[in-house]
């Protein structure tokens, strides 16, 4: 039976602690007496016979007719499902899309359904590579579909092939690819990791175009998301519903169906990532060292490689299809019941190790500005109720922020980097100021709609995606990283935790508590 | 007198190169230049044929003096110049009856006694230079495209040199302001070439590479003469980029941030590390291998490049020259300028011009005496890295 | 050169079989019962129980030591020859991955078609791991079983057991159900031989009733390629490509008979075959109105059989080496 998650108070006898470093680890030695860590719940069990749960979940769904019955001969379907952001790492073949797409394509044949369409829902992400996409699809759906050119990527700048459905209350537009549209049916076939994704936010995002994104992804928006986690306190998914609520009136029927994960993220040799410092055992000691060293001494490059390989062995926890709100609820029971932890009261400092992935470099290098959005975008907004850190306080990031970055997924970034950052960090200047320019460069147009470019306006949001972070926190300190990088992101450097916390001190005081957040694996602190 | 002076001797010119290697102070100590005490330099023309004494006061130490004694040179010059010489030709002077002159190095047609090709023509004016590359008629002055290489007139390095009532503009301005002049006049020259391209353009794009003291006059001499032109330079380090933005630039970047700066301010693509339009006019400060390719990168099809820093042998990939028709252009001497509005001054007018207006003194970053030119060479070799810009010998106290 | 060294070595054989002769000739002198007596004529000897064919006891070949054995033959002699021979791609392993994953796998029933000998040995190779430790292979006790030597070999190297493909004898069938209930995954030959004329023959009911009887699931596969590498009658192997394609673990319904069961695997098998030869979604379409090509062919006779069969190779993974090494260009 796993154990659930819990808080650690920290003693004289506590081990050092695990902290990411992008694409190694160290162990920090935190303070005795003023210190506490946040231990993820472990991996809850997973669902053995993965077929039949979808399957039985696509004949019985909630609030809609059973799939076989909304499948009709002369019928148009599109399959739509997540991209490569999707799950973090990679999971091991066959994904769960596969699994789902697979269960709709046989009934869907079954029923006679010729017309059929699968789209990727990338947003204004980079387009997958193909062996991406057989790595999602699997093979049979891939060699069965790609070369008729009925599996192919959303395109968010494409006004020829997307069209508008309606407008909210408030005017925000909601504009979908043209095919989802103008489909009798659509399935999404979602992988739900954190609480953040799914529900309305599948279809809203991942066929929406550029204008329609614009709308909710905007720092006025994403500073008043309190958290990305927690919706119902998220502006963001408010913005989102609205426009769920205009699909649902005026758009096509959407079937959506929903997996949740464990957080069985790392195989062996990398096991001993998910476990409790003081269990680990000889072996697991052997081979953190000798993995921490080794990597240590070979090129940045390999070390990429080698982190970017892991295939993680996740199992289901649930499955759930039918009508997307409903539906997005009981997926969040089931994700809430694998991350949610327990923790009493704020705290002055909060530190977190960032590791080398994040959901926009799959596959890619963890540049400056995704350090920023990981620490502040997704890492804070583990919570639910109140931040870990008080207003105010500082946040410790260990990472070595190298200024490196992929040149085929990345273009903008380092333009936004080069030019933006050294004139602003505030996301409202910068996105009155430069996103617009961004957004229309016509080159990074070309590079997001024919290569694996993500959109050119997508560093802003990956940077506006830590605002509320950037807000609350008094002072960002990332400790073993490259001093002037660092400073241009707007942040303290610091060698080591020593030091940061000696920074840290002349905010938050000698005495002050400090909050670790234990990851791997992925924990939502809900702090009363 | 004591002075400065080079000779030719091939092993120390080697020595030099091989240890410039590993530092440019040692570079200095085995180098062919040497301090030490030299003949008087004889008068090189009749009394009446405009020679003046000039007592230096101060003396720059230029990029392509410190190529010279490093032995990085190239051997094209080995018949334009006559040895042994005194460098220096960054100089402000005060002529016997205490007026403040500015040189204009070139040993044009003039102080040869030669025919100029049209009336009121600088001496860097003309379309042959045989007259730079023969003795005068009557023999008292050797070769030397300009003083500071002329075995005959001395140099600025020295507390005194001949130099001919051509090359001579008397100004009226502190001393380290004037010692700027020259280097100023090169980047104008630079500058205005660039006009041509640009004509009927709207909104023209152009690229400094390199902001040391020629990239400097460059931006200075863009921002005077071409004001409608995006600026953009790439410069390494922060005090030449702070100063770049104070003279006028556009956009200031970071070096290796200049391609994207440019693609930018084009809204271009980049296909295989090249932008497919970008500048119209790149003006190469630097001269290496590297910043000339980068330069070609950048510029826009049928643009043109300007090589103003000097780039001895380099290596270089041309197809994309050949394929984008880019027109590459030298840019050495000064002479006689066409402005935007059709008016025709003269480069050093416009030099003297542009000194005030900048305040170029700021610029000059520390003055050495003669005695301690290891350490000067080595300052002005390393300027950018320690912060300097330009750095000049100080003779105003000198005993001859 | 080599002439000469061809010369000496008859002259050799030559010598040998001088001096075997001559060692021999004193044992003509001794008859019966120094030999095996002749039968006088017109008297029947009645069939002994041989112990080889369907009676063949194959318990010594899972004994450790035997176990161990056949582990480096599998690993080593019989993965190179696959390697070399038939080349193989490997899809669907993904369909197996949820029980592969379990920490005690069920025995599985894997249900392939069967062009050629090299077949077991590419499905050897081809099962995954977790199934390969255990894994026995039915097979012919009339071919592979009535030689001490093949029988020997046979059950050593591929784990064989004798089944009697004339009669369905309770013997080797109990003896199967046994095994599957002990943990050992079969491969079983539905076809019950190979392939007569390079199309597939009809299913008989061996993996449909093992599953009914011992509940294991019966994995469909579909072999492409081996037929024309080493088919029946060919004297010796064309190497070339082969594609193994694993179907979705099946189960017969609560009230399904055998025969109907036999049947959808025979859909299955199909329906991968189809799989294999164009893509999954065409593959499932015709499923849905059964219109996959059928594994035994055409329904006419004759030449248009074997033509009907070459067409069909030239979509598969055999045909790609044929047409890769055509020396002239494909006129169409």
């Amino acid at each position: 039976m796993p154990r659930p998650g819990f808080v650690l108070d920290v003693d004289r006898s506590t081990p050092p602690m695990l902290f990411w470093r992008g694409e190694n680890f160290s162990l920090e030695k935190l303070p005795a007496d003023r210190t506490r860590v946040i231990y993820p719940p472990e991996p809850l069990p997973g669902i053995d016979d993965v077929d039949g749960a979808i399957r039985n979940a696509l004949l019985n769904p909630l609030d809609m007719d059973p799939l076989p019955a909304l499948l009709t001969p002369g019928m148009k379907l599109t399959i739509c499902f997540d991209d490569a952001s999707l799950s973090l790492p990679k999971m091991r073949r066959p994904d769960t899309r596969q699994r789902i797409i697979e269960a709709v394509l046989e009934l869907a044949a079954e029923a006679g359904v010729d017309d059929v369409h699968l789209i990727a829902a990338l947003g204004l992400h980079r387009r997958m590579h193909d062996y991406e996409l057989r790595h999602v699809l699997g093979d049979r759906i891939f060699d069965a579909f790609h070369p008729r050119g009925l599996l192919y990527q959303h395109d968010a700048e494409d006004y020829d092939n997307l069209s508008v459905i309606g407008e909210t209350d408030e005017g925000e537009v909601v504009e979908i690819s043209k095919r989802v549209a103008e489909s009798d049916l659509v399935v999404y076939a979602n992988i739900n990791q954190v609480a953040m994704d799914g529900g309305w936010k599948s279809i809203t995002t991942g066929v929406a175009s550029y204008r329609c994104l614009s709308y909710h992804h905007n720092p006025a928006t994403l500073q008043n998301t309190r958290s990305l986690m927690d919706r119902h306190h998220s502006a963001l998914h408010h913005s989102l519903w609205r426009m769920g609520e205009v699909l649902r009136e005026h758009g096509p029927k959407i079937f959506t169906v929903e997996t949740t994960l464990n957080t069985d993220t790392f195989p062996s040799p990398f096991d001993f990532l998910a476990k409790r410092e003081w269990e680990w055992t000889a072996k697991d000691r052997a081979t953190f060292l000798a993995t921490q060293k080794s990597l240590d001494r070979v090129p940045v490059k390999m070390r990429r490689k080698i982190m970017h390989s892991i295939e993680s062995p996740y199992r289901m926890t649930g499955v759930h299809a039918g009508f997307t709100p409903t539906v997005h609820e009981k997926t969040l029971e089931n994700v809430y019941a694998q991350h949610l932890v327990d923790v009493e009261g704020q705290t002055d400092i909060l530190t977190m190790g960032i590791p080398y992935i994040c959901p926009y470099n799959p596959e890619g290098i963890m540049n400056p500005i995704l350090v920023m959005c990981m620490g502040l975008g997704y890492l804070f907004n583990m919570y639910r109720g109140k931040p870990l850190v008080r207003e105010g306080g500082v946040i410790i990031m260990t990472h070595p922020t190298y200024r490196d970055f992929h040149s085929v997924h990345h273009p903008s970034y380092i333009d936004f980097f080069e030019e933006v950052l050294p004139d602003t960090t505030d996301p409202a200047v910068m996105s009155e100021k430069w996103e617009a320019k961004y957004a229309e460069d016509e080159w990074y147009r070309h590079l997001y709609r024919t290569g694996n470019a993500y959109h050119g306006v997508h560093p802003f949001y990956a940077w506006y995606w830590g605002a509320h972070g950037q807000q609350h926190a008094g002072r960002v300190i990332i400790v073993g990283g490259d001093a002037p990088t660092v400073r241009r992101l707007g942040f303290t450097p610091a060698s080591t935790m020593n030091d940061a916390l000696e920074i840290a001190a002349d905010v938050v005081g000698r005495s002050a508590s400090i909050t670790h957040l234990h990851v791997p694996s992925v924990l939502v602190a809900d702090v009363k | 007198m004591r002075a400065l002076q080079v000779r030719r001797t091939p092993v120390k010119l080697g020595m030099a190169r091989i240890t410039s290697a590993l530092s440019p102070a040692a570079a200095a100590k085995v180098g062919p230049l040497e301090l030490r005490r030299i003949d008087d330099p004889v008068r090189p023309g009749g009394p009446d044929a405009g020679w003046q004494q000039v007592h230096t006061r101060l003396s720059g130490i230029c990029g392509s003096d410190l190529a010279l004694v490093d032995g990085h040179a190239s051997t094209y010059f080995e018949d334009w110049v006559s040895f042994p010489f005194v460098p220096g030709h960054e100089v402000v002077g005060e002529l016997d009856d205490g007026t403040t002159v500015v040189l204009e190095p070139v040993l044009g047609h003039a102080a040869r006694g030669v025919a100029p090709p049209f009336d009121g023509a600088a001496p860097g004016d003309g379309d042959d230079y045989a007259h730079l590359a023969t003795p005068s008629a009557d023999g008292l002055l050797e070769p030397g495209i300009q003083t500071g290489f002329c075995c005959s007139t001395g140099g600025g390095w020295a507390p005194w040199f001949w130099a001919h009532d051509s090359q001579l503009h008397r100004v009226d301005m502190p001393d380290e302001r004037a010692v700027l002049v020259e280097p100023f006049a090169a980047g104008i020259h630079a500058a205005l070439l660039a006009l041509p391209t640009i004509d009927g353009v709207d909104d023209p794009i152009i690229a400094v590479l390199g902001a040391g003291t020629m990239g400097l006059a460059t931006v200075a001499g863009l921002a005077r003469y071409v004001p409608h032109a995006q600026i953009v330079v790439g410069a390494r380090y922060p005090h030449q980029q702070a100063l770049a933005r104070a003279f006028g630039a556009t956009v200031v970047v970071a070096d290796r941030e200049l391609l994207r700066a440019v693609r930018r301010a084009a809204g271009c693509h980049v296909v295989g590390g090249q932008l497919t339009s970008g500048a119209h006019v790149t003006i190469d400060a630097v001269g290496s291998n590297a910043s000339i390719g980068d330069a070609l990168a950048i510029t826009r099809p049928r643009g043109r490049v300007v090589l103003l820093g000097m780039p001895a042998d380099v290596s270089l990939d041309l197809t994309g020259l050949w394929h984008r028709e880019t027109e590459l252009k030298g840019a050495y001497t000064y002479g006689t300028e066409t402005l935007a509005d059709g008016t025709r001054p003269t480069t050093f007018q416009l030099a003297i011009d542009t000194t005030n207006h900048v305040e170029a003194e700021r610029l000059l970053s520390a003055t050495y005496r003669l005695d301690d030119h290891v350490d000067a060479l080595a300052h002005a070799a390393t300027a950018g890295r320690r912060g300097a810009v330009k750095i000049a010998f100080d003779l105003r106290n000198a005993t001859s | 050169m080599a002439k000469k060294s061809l010369r000496r070595a008859q002259q050799l054989a030559g010598s040998a079989e001088q001096a075997v002769r001559a060692a021999a000739t004193p044992l003509r002198n001794f008859g019966f019962p120094y030999r095996a007596p002749t039968v006088p004529r017109g008297v029947e000897v009645p069939a002994e129980i041989t112990g080889l064919g369907a009676h063949y006891d194959t318990g010594w070949a899972r004994r450790p030591v035997a176990s161990f054995a056949r582990g480096l033959i599998t690993e080593g002699p019989i993965r190179l020859a696959t390697r070399l021979l038939t080349n193989p791609e490997i899809v669907g392993h993904d369909r197996l991955a949820d029980l592969a994953r379990l920490d005690d796998p069920p025995a599985l029933i894997f249900a392939p078609t069967h062009h050629s000998h090299f077949d077991t040995g590419l499905m050897i190779r081809a099962i995954p791991v977790v199934w390969r430790r255990d894994l026995v292979v039915a097979a012919a006790a009339d071919y592979f079983f009535d030689k001490k030597w093949k029988a020997a070999i046979s059950a050593l190297s591929l784990n064989a057991i004798p089944i009697d493909r004339e009669v369905t004898g309770r013997a080797s069938s109990d003896l199967l159900a046994a095994l599957i209930a002990d943990g050992h995954s079969l491969v079983i030959y539905p076809e019950g031989g190979r392939s007569q004329d390079g199309w597939g023959q009809e299913f008989k009911g061996g993996a449909a009733y093992l599953s009914s009887k011992t509940g294991a699931p019966v994995v469909p596969v579909f072999i492409d390629g081996t037929g024309a590498i080493f088919g029946k009658g060919m004297k010796r192997p064309k190497p070339g490509r082969t594609k193994v394609v694993f179907g979705r673990p099946m189960l017969a319904d609560d009230d399904e008979s055998t025969r109907r069961f036999n049947a959808r695997i025979e859909r299955a098998v199909t329906t991968l075959g189809d799989e294999a030869l164009t893509d999954y979604w065409t593959a499932r379409q015709r499923a849905a109105t059964g219109d996959n090509p059928p594994l035994t062919g055409p329904e006419f006779t004759g030449w248009r059989r074997d033509w009907a069969l070459a067409d069909r190779r030239k979509l598969g993974a055999a045909g790609k080496r044929r047409r890769q090494q055509r020396p002239w260009p494909d006129l169409g």
